[in-house]
């Protein structure tokens, strides 16, 4: 729980203590590379940590006289799932300064080698710098995103024509059901934390975020997970294939690989609440003076609203998850109806978190969306304040409409209309929003850049996700169209035309400040058009296959869709195809672009008055904060004085 | 922040702006705590579901011929809500530079959180029944056994400032290391009174 950018804790009197500075002896190069923290380390301590786990599951059950000895499952879960990742948490040195702490070492001064990169291996070990974690974060999400997508390519080729070619039924399933998981908790959510993390600091006017060893941590939970959903395709049985929502009793009748699902939700949902958590603490205590809330740009805002969510909301899929682990793995009887069980109960429970999830990957969205349209059509945003309450409005509204997912699983009538009712108001603040957002392109100079077209795509694919969304929220449309293909095409509408275009939103945008260069503008427009054309040729027609009546979730289906399905496994491959312009894009520009300099879009928040990319402590002085975030065009307005020394008017109007 | 250095005499980044009179570290705390009660949330949800959601839910709590160790139990949770008084203690005796009492406070905190936790499993091995004897167990370990969970967190926390505190570690100005555990077990004391009503006593 300690902060610290600056020396020792103050718990700690310091140097005079009568203890030497520094303890560690000088060692051999060979030494440090396997008792220093980094990955050797980690590998050595993992495997180390696996065996103990072992032993204590082996020993507890040799104890108790419980046959077999050796219970794979269980082993898996504790010592494969459980110890093993602890142990290489340690082994990069995650835990170092708070082990040092915890024996009652004195903590060492801060000395930041643990901050900032110099060369590519630095982006391997655990670094306390807010920069090098964004990036971190970044780079692992888009992985995990261009695995999720190979997956989906995989079951679009199984359903271009009935019947089954290349995979049984159960591959399907799991195929299907890693590829959400993959897509949801380790593309979009974690994506949205690192553009976060990389810039909310820096808008705030912060040297970093309140907590960096905890965020280097709560970064390294995350490929942990990645890894478990991803081998859980080699363990018997195949993988988890109860789909992302894993409802049971389904699920627990599911082999080994749900348990996979189980507990790697639980690390990828540790990571996200201390990341919010991070944010949180961040946010209230390190603005810059004179940051009011009120001049808080909206991205800010945005990661504000979406950490409260987390941290309310996250720990309830902690519950669910470990109920269906307890009935698999313990025998209680949570959602076993035999035993006294509600079945019914995982679903209030999980749709309790995941709900506000869909809103966890959303409103971060928003924010990025504004950032963008207000400093390429140069106005200020319409209805800041507004911007912000609605954003506030959205998450009190967000916890209340959760069983909308419900209306056809057998839960209490008289509780369909009043989730309906909330489940419609949402649509009030969500449509200021859009109203906003068209109102501030209203008579502006707009650039049409590639994060601009990305956040003009997502007004439009949002606005359509966001009515049929209306659609399914009102309870007799959705009794009709539950589990067909119009909900694929309503979620694909508002997470790939929504989120992940925002996300492409952000990375373009915030590309130039994060690698100091410009990626090329004419690949980044192919790469839109390509991702727009193709992803509606994907996903509109679903509404039609859905409304005629076919099934999601099946690998195999009727005659009479084939053609369709056809046409829409070839639009998917042409969208898998168009990430390969944007990786190369990037790829290419971040090692040989033209020099981006400071400001390439002349916006006004904090992190563009920076070098490219920012200096590594962000800011040689804390700037003073003057006035709103979104000033363009008005004469004399302007939103930081970064400098005492330089406090006569300088080139932040635009 | 910490915001304790005043110099820097190396490299180093400029001093955060303290823009909240909340110091970071509480509020930290504060929110993990939020975090930690929606966790319990989540068990009272299932709680509510087996005995009272439930059409089959048991007549009687718990349904015959099982019985809860409400008088042990009740014993149990004298000894924690006194834990919380210790802990309190020891944190004023810090704070007025009494070192003594201080120690003397952490380490009977510390000896009863043991003792609490001791009991519960003789407790658990004498109640008689099992994970698997229906969802009343379930939720009776389930709930009972996060909350062990968080005791033993604690018992780390507060081992970790006994042996800090023995080294002399903290002072009547530094006592934060001493605060946010202090803060965790108050939350683990009053969650252990919200489980004991549900569970054994309603």
């Amino acid at each position: 729980m300690t902060t610290t950018l600056e020396h020792a804790t103050p718990d700690h009197p310091g140097p005079d203590h009568g203890y030497p500075e520094h303890y560690e002896p000088p060692r051999g190069p060979y030494w440090r590379l396997f008792f220093g923290p980094g990955l050797v380390r980690g590998v050595w301590m993992a495997l180390a940590f696996f065996v103990f786990g072992l032993l204590i599951v082996a020993g507890l059950r040799w104890w108790w006289g419980w046959d077999p000895i050796l219970h794979w499952e269980v082993i898996a879960a504790v010592a494969g799932m459980t110890t093993a990742p602890i142990g290489f948490l340690a082994g990069i040195g995650s835990f170092d300064y708070w082990l040092h702490y915890i024996v009652g070492r004195p903590t060492r001064p801060e000395d930041h080698s643990g901050h900032g990169a110099t060369s590519w291996k630095d982006y391997f070990r655990v670094n306390t710098d807010h920069k090098v974690i964004g990036i971190q974060y970044l780079v692992t999400t888009f992985v995990f995103f261009t695995i999720g997508g190979l997956m989906a390519m995989l079951f679009r080729a199984e359903l271009a024509q009935p019947g089954l070619q290349f995979v049984d039924p159960q591959t399907f399933n799991g195929l299907v059901s890693v590829h959400a998981t993959l897509m949801i908790f380790l593309f979009i959510i974690p994506a949205f934390a690192g553009i976060a993390n990389f810039v909310v600091p820096l808008m705030l006017g912060a040297p970093d975020m309140a907590f960096p060893r905890l965020n280097a941590l709560s970064f390294w939970l995350l490929p942990i997970a990645g890894l478990m959903f991803v081998t859980s395709f080699v363990v018997s049985g195949g993988a988890f294939g109860a789909g992302w929502t894993g409802y049971a009793p389904l699920a627990e009748g599911q082999p080994l690989g749900q348990t996979f699902f189980n507990i790697g939700v639980q690390w990828a949902g540790a990571s996200s609440i201390m990341t919010a958590l991070n944010f949180l603490v961040t946010i209230i205590t390190m603005r810059a003076p004179g940051m009011t809330f009120w001049r808080m740009p909206l991205l800010v805002w945005a990661n504000f609203t979406t950490s409260l969510l987390v941290v309310i909301a996250t720990p309830f899929i902690a519950g669910s998850q470990f109920f269906v682990m307890f009935d698999r793995i313990m025998h209680t009887s949570f959602f076993v109806p035999d035993g006294g069980g509600y079945v019914l109960g995982y679903q209030h429970i999980f749709w309790f978190y995941s709900h506000p999830a869909v809103y966890i990957m959303m409103l971060p969205g928003f924010g990025i969306v504004s950032e963008v349209i207000s400093s390429m059509s140069r106005k200020p945003i319409f209805g800041y304040r507004l911007m912000a309450l609605s954003l506030m409005g959205i998450l009190v509204l967000g916890f209340s409409v959760w069983a909308h997912h419900m209306f056809v699983a057998g839960m209490a009538d008289w509780l369909r209309v009043p989730m309906m009712i909330t489940t419609l108001l949402i649509a009030i603040p969500t449509g200021i929003k859009v109203f906003s957002w068209i109102a501030t392109l209203w008579r502006g100079r707009i650039h049409l850049t590639t994060p601009m077209l990305f956040a003009l795509g997502f007004v439009t694919m949002f606005t359509i996700g966001g009515l049929s969304g209306i659609y399914l929220g009102s309870v007799p449309i959705d009794i009709a169209a539950s589990d067909t293909y119009f909900i694929v095409a309503h979620i694909h509408y508002v997470l790939f035309g929504g989120s992940v275009f925002t996300i492409f939103a952000g990375v373009y945008f915030w590309f130039p400040k994060i690698t100091g260069r410009m990626y090329d503008e004419r690949l980044g427009k192919l790469h839109f058009w390509l991702t727009f054309v193709s992803f509606n040729a994907t996903f509109f027609p679903m509404h039609y296959v859905g409304l005629r009546g076919m099934p999601r979730r099946v690998s195999d289906y009727s005659e009479a869709f084939g053609d369709l399905n056809f046409a829409i496994s070839i639009a998917s491959f042409v969208l898998g195809a168009s990430f390969v312009v944007f990786a190369y894009n990037i790829i290419v520009s971040w090692v040989r672009g033209p020099i981006a300099g400071g400001n390439p879009w002349r916006a006004h928040t904090l992190e563009w008055q920076v070098t490219s990319p920012p200096p590594i402590f962000n800011f040689d002085e804390i700037p003073q904060v003057v006035g709103g975030p979104y000033e363009y065009g008005v004469p004399g307005a302007r939103h930081a004085v970064m400098s005492a020394a330089a406090a006569e008017p300088q080139e932040v109007r635009a | 922040m910490t915001a304790h250095a005043e110099t820097h005499d190396h490299h180093g980044p400029p001093l955060a702006h303290q823009s909240s009179r909340v110091d970071a570290r509480v509020l930290g705390m504060f929110l993990f705590i939020a975090s930690e009660a929606m966790l319990f949330g989540s068990f009272f949800t299932a709680y509510f579901f087996v005995r009272v959601v439930n059409p089959s839910a048991p007549e009687t709590w718990p349904p015959e011929p099982y019985h809860f160790p409400v008088f042990v139990a009740g014993v149990n949770t004298a000894i924690l809500v006194t834990s919380s008084f210790t802990m309190h203690w020891a944190l004023q005796s810090i704070k007025r530079g009494e070192r003594r009492a201080f120690l003397a406070g952490m380490v009977l905190t510390f000896l009863m959180g043991l003792a609490f936790l001791l009991t519960q499993v003789v407790e658990y091995i004498h109640v008689g029944f099992n994970t698997g004897d229906g969802a009343f167990a379930s939720v009776f370990f389930g709930l009972t056994g996060l909350h062990g969970a968080h005791v033993f967190v604690g018992l780390t926390l507060l081992g970790m400032v006994i042996v800090r505190g023995f080294r002399g570690h903290y002072t009547p100005e530094h006592h934060h290391g001493v605060e946010l555990p202090g803060i965790y077990w108050h939350f683990v004391d009053v969650m252990w009174i919200v489980v004991y009503a549900a569970v054994y006593l309603i």
